[in-house]
């Protein structure tokens, strides 16, 4: 870790691997800051560790979902999040073209959303980003895709918080946490082993995104599809609340990719979850 | 030709405008920290997060990090006398050992996880009443 700071010429504290000298105090917990952009792990960040321990074969791992049809703006907002980590998996693929359709794909929904218009100085960032991707995706710039897609994620949220829709910005990170955590299950669970297994349980993420659910506006919240994935994320945080940090059993592994799965399809093609 | 040489000054003039360096803020400065980190590899995460900090009143935010891959959390404050500390604690509260950064109004922690899950960064004033901060991660 030491190579990047003296590579750039900064000199690491002499006394490395310093624990901080007092612990917590219960109040610090309890108001410790919650900032979506930063609290939850991108889809990149997600399978960046998945690709350590694991060497998924991506490839074949990159199965990209198509937004159907819909006047839903909901539905759209989490397909737009699925999109995005669809984007991670197309560069983890290093499949180019999967790149620029999934690119494509995430503009066009936006359109969709009001927030990419043609001749809107705002809007225009968007069309800028989606060009870029087209360019990276182009060159093969993988590196540089990863954070074109996470910038291209938040933008596409601050352009919702501009038009009045800041309560869309949270199922688009309820879309790309639920992608990530499908695929990732879906190959742990084919390729089980306790490290592997460890990267799911992610408990805080399950209760901060269920927090923000249940502060959704309740015509939005007592909607088929947010009800019904508000229902499968309470069962989903039984599964990933395991006791003393332990990695979730292969069990469990299963029933999260299959609960995952069924919740990726209902977000692309409307219907209820099974 | 004098015509011609004034035109190419004022427009040299103008392009130096333009391209004059944009200001320096807690962000650019914490930014600039991680890109010392994304020379080896490090993923700079697009989000960040800012606020004010007081002396004595250190400020906390929840992470979750993931075991397998390596972290790098910068952060950086203005006005630059301010001496800031970044450490980090598992989902009890309790430190963890970080390599550590610290160069006046910046610092970073380093940390690879041996278990995925919470994690608290806290970010504190050393030196200085007050001082603007951001704090921005970075994973490989």
């Amino acid at each position: 870790m030491r190579c990047a700071l003296l590579a750039a010429g900064l000199a690491v504290c002499p006394a490395a691997w310093i624990p901080a000298s007092e612990a917590m105090t219960k109040a610090q917990i309890q108001s410790a800051a919650v900032a979506d952009v930063i609290t939850i792990p991108s889809p990149g960040e997600f399978f960046a560790a998945l690709d350590d321990c694991g060497q998924p074969n991506w490839k074949q791992m990159f199965q990209p979902k198509t937004a159907a049809s819909t006047a839903s703006r909901e539905q759209m907002a989490l397909m737009l999040g699925v999109l995005v980590a669809d984007g991670y998996l197309a560069v983890e693929a290093q499949d180019g073209q999967g790149v620029k359709n999934t690119g494509k794909e995430i503009i066009n929904l936006a359109k969709k959303l009001g927030l990419a218009r043609e001749n809107d100085n705002d809007s225009q960032r968007l069309l800028r980003r989606g060009n870029s991707i087209f360019d990276f995706a182009e060159n093969n710039d993988w590196s540089t895709l990863r954070e074109e897609l996470e910038a291209t994620q938040n933008e596409v949220k601050l352009l919702m918080v501009e038009q009045k829709d800041k309560d869309l910005v949270i199922l688009v990170t309820v879309g790309a946490w639920i992608r990530g955590t499908q695929v990732a299950a879906e190959f742990i669970s084919k390729n089980y082993n306790p490290g592997l297994a460890g990267i799911l349980r992610q408990p805080a993420i399950v209760e901060y995104l269920l927090s923000v659910l249940d502060n959704l506006p309740e015509k939005l919240r007592e909607g088929p599809l947010i009800a019904d994935l508000r229902k499968k994320l309470v069962a989903v945080l039984a599964l990933v609340q395991t006791k003393d940090r332990a990695p979730l059993a292969p069990e469990a592994v299963q029933e999260l990719a299959a609960t995952m799965l069924g919740l990726v399809n209902a977000i692309s093609s409307g219907e209820k979850a099974p | 030709m004098k015509k011609l040489v004034f035109f190419l000054c004022a427009a040299g003039l103008l392009a130096a405008q333009d391209a004059a360096p944009p200001p320096v803020t807690a962000r650019s400065r914490a930014l600039d920290l991680a890109g010392a980190f994304a020379n080896d590899g490090y993923k700079i995460r697009d989000g960040f997060w800012s606020g004010t900090l007081e002396a004595g009143k250190p400020q906390f935010l929840q992470v979750n990090l993931f075991s397998g891959n390596e972290y790098w959390i910068s952060a950086a404050a203005l006005p630059p006398e301010a001496k800031l500390s970044v450490a980090l604690f598992d989902e009890n509260g309790l430190p963890v050992a970080t390599e550590i950064f610290q160069d006046g109004a910046s610092a970073a922690a380093g940390f690879i996880p041996d278990t995925s899950g919470k994690y608290f960064v806290r970010i504190a004033l050393v030196a200085g009443d007050k001082a603007e901060f951001c704090l921005v991660y970075s994973y490989k």
